[in-house]
């Protein structure tokens, strides 16, 4: 069985969200219903902090970063299928001007709802990506 | 600061169970190996500092932002839902970058 997003109410940080040492525990939460791939990260140990998470895939269907063995042995993820990533967004006033962290995804174990943001080093990827780029590049072709 | 004078192969002890090791010794660079338990985040400084910053800048949206990107995702069906059974986020690949 495959879990979804939906099966992992909570996440629990091995450490913390980088630059929030307080932050351990976050509640996941859909955006809207019936929207599988935006969601919230409300902080459970910090009062009125929260964020914007997506899925990847749909926005960056090439994005397939290699998490790197301390991680794995962190997260205790034995095979791929035992991990999900999410992405931070910033959230501007448009979709235009929202960005989606690619460089420190969330790698999330499935079966222990562990979770740590990990830093994709000399990976090429940048911190503030535009979500529409891909759409941009599609329609310029 | 502490400074300590350490040779390659020997270590330091950060509190009771972290380990630093120096590995290797070049002219202009240093290769270090660090041991500490899981709850325990270890960052190259300059990445922490940037990712802080990047966090920091995503934090706590304003709702009607948040709002009008999950607006303009309900007319696009293809980003709302995932391509296929195994959801949207697909499993990262393992791997050991170096």
């Amino acid at each position: 069985m495959t879990a979804t997003l939906v099966d992992l109410p909570t996440l629990d940080f091995a450490g913390s969200l980088i630059g929030f040492p307080e932050a351990h525990r976050f509640a996941l939460v859909r955006v809207e219903p019936d929207n599988e791939v935006l969601f919230r990260l409300v902080a459970l140990d910090i009062e009125g902090l929260e964020f914007v998470a997506a899925a990847p895939y749909p926005f960056f269907p090439d994005y397939a970063p290699e998490i790197d063995d301390a991680t794995a042995e962190r997260l205790e993820l034995f095979d791929a299928s035992d991990a999900m990533l999410l992405v931070l967004l910033t959230v501007g006033p448009n979709l235009g001007a929202t960005t989606a962290n690619l460089f420190a995804p969330i790698v999330v174990n499935v079966h222990t709802r562990r979770a740590a943001q990990v830093t994709l080093v000399n990976a090429g990827y940048s911190l503030k990506e535009p979500l529409t780029r891909h759409a941009a590049a599609q329609q310029a072709s | 600061m502490l400074v300590l004078s350490r040779r390659v192969g020997e270590s330091i002890m950060i509190g009771p169970d972290v380990v630093v090791t120096v590995l290797e010794v070049r002219p202009d660079l240093v290769r270090i190996g660090i041991d500490a338990p899981r709850d325990v985040e270890v960052h190259r400084e300059e990445v922490f500092v940037e990712v802080q910053q990047a966090n920091r800048s995503a934090a706590s949206p304003a709702p009607q932002d948040v709002e009008a990107l999950a607006a303009g995702m309900r007319d696009d069906p293809k980003r709302k839902k995932s391509p296929d059974d195994d959801t949207a986020t697909r499993p990262p690949r393992r791997g050991n970058p170096g």
